[in-house]
């Protein structure tokens, strides 16, 4: 009986060890698949990662190009502006000066000069002056412009005073009589022919 | 005799009680492997979001990173336009008259 009891406990002992064996390997198997699955899926998404950071890289540093490209931008506009401003108070206070001086004695042989600057450009002959309602009651010489003329361009001159009346600042438009060519010497058509070179050199009396 | 074929129905017992472990165990071992291949997905689902969220983040900081060293350059432009801004004005001022002045030769000369 005894040898009988020790067989029958042999049989379930090594059955028992067989079944742990068992689950140990189906554990240990188990285990080894999700850690394959778990590794499979962190290599993908490397992977995945590495280009997703790529592009996260060259869009970083893009964008940051083109905010400090902008922020040049905006800091030169900044400076540009504050130029810009100034040149127009120049101009600005010019034409006040301008429209100043029109009312003082000196305005007339200025006037004067204008109108014989443009009536020599224009070559003389019939000549009509256009002026502005202000200037139109000075006692401008038109017999000695014309006169003066005659002298520079060789062909006898005639000046008329036109009924039509500008509006502008000062200076004269002279237009050849019966005919659509004009020398506009106002102040303001002036400066607006010469606004670009003047900015210029406002900008360099300015700033240097 | 009857001692002999005791022992023999004994050990036949303990043969197919020996046997039901072992294929209790076999069961046991291939519900674990079931269950695991059930879960494989999942885990392998679980490491590529949580590795590829890590990565998010990281370009996500990347970003915010080159956008505030953008905002301390533009500060930087800003300051550094502001004072120079400041230098044209009192220069502007200095010579303002004489720059007025120039115009008006140009016009009336």
């Amino acid at each position: 009986m005894e040898s009988t009891r020790v067989i029958t406990e042999m049989i379930l002992d090594e059955a028992k060890r067989s079944a742990e064996g068992i689950l140990q390997e189906a554990e240990k198997s188990a285990e080894d698949l999700l850690e394959k699955q778990k590794q499979r899926g962190v290599q993908k998404a490397n992977e995945a990662a590495k280009i997703l950071l790529k592009k996260a890289e060259s869009e970083a540093e893009l964008n940051k190009l083109n905010s400090i490209a902008n922020s040049k931008i905006k800091a030169n506009w900044v400076i540009l502006s504050k130029k810009e401003t100034w040149i127009d108070n120049v101009l600005n206070e010019a034409k006040t000066v301008l429209k100043i001086m029109t009312k003082t004695k000196k305005y007339l042989p200025i006037l004067e000069k204008l109108i014989t600057d443009a009536g020599v450009i224009l070559g003389g002959k019939e000549l009509e002056v256009l002026l502005n309602p202000q200037d139109s009651a000075l006692p401008l010489r038109l017999d000695n412009i014309a006169k003066k003329i005659t002298e520079k361009t060789g062909f006898e001159t005639k000046l008329k005073l036109s009924e039509q009346k500008l509006e502008v600042i000062g200076g004269a438009i002279v237009r050849i009589a019966n005919c659509k060519v004009i020398m506009d010497n106002t102040f303001d058509d002036i400066l607006r022919r010469g606004e670009k070179d003047l900015r210029f050199e406002i900008a360099k009396i300015l700033f240097f | 005799m009857l001692v002999l074929l005791e022992a023999f129905k004994a050990i036949k017992e303990k043969h197919l009680e020996a046997k039901k472990i072992v294929e209790e165990a076999t069961a046991q071992a291939a519900k674990l492997m079931n269950e695991a291949e059930k879960k494989a997905l999942s885990v392998y689902e679980e490491a590529y979001r949580k590795t590829l969220s890590q990565a998010e983040q990281k370009a996500m900081d990347l970003k915010r990173e080159a956008a505030k060293e953008a905002e301390k350059k533009l500060a930087i432009f800003l300051s550094t336009a502001e004072n120079q801004a400041k230098g044209i004005e009192a220069k502007a001022k200095k010579n303002f008259k004489k720059a007025v002045d120039s115009v008006l030769n140009m016009i009336l000369c």
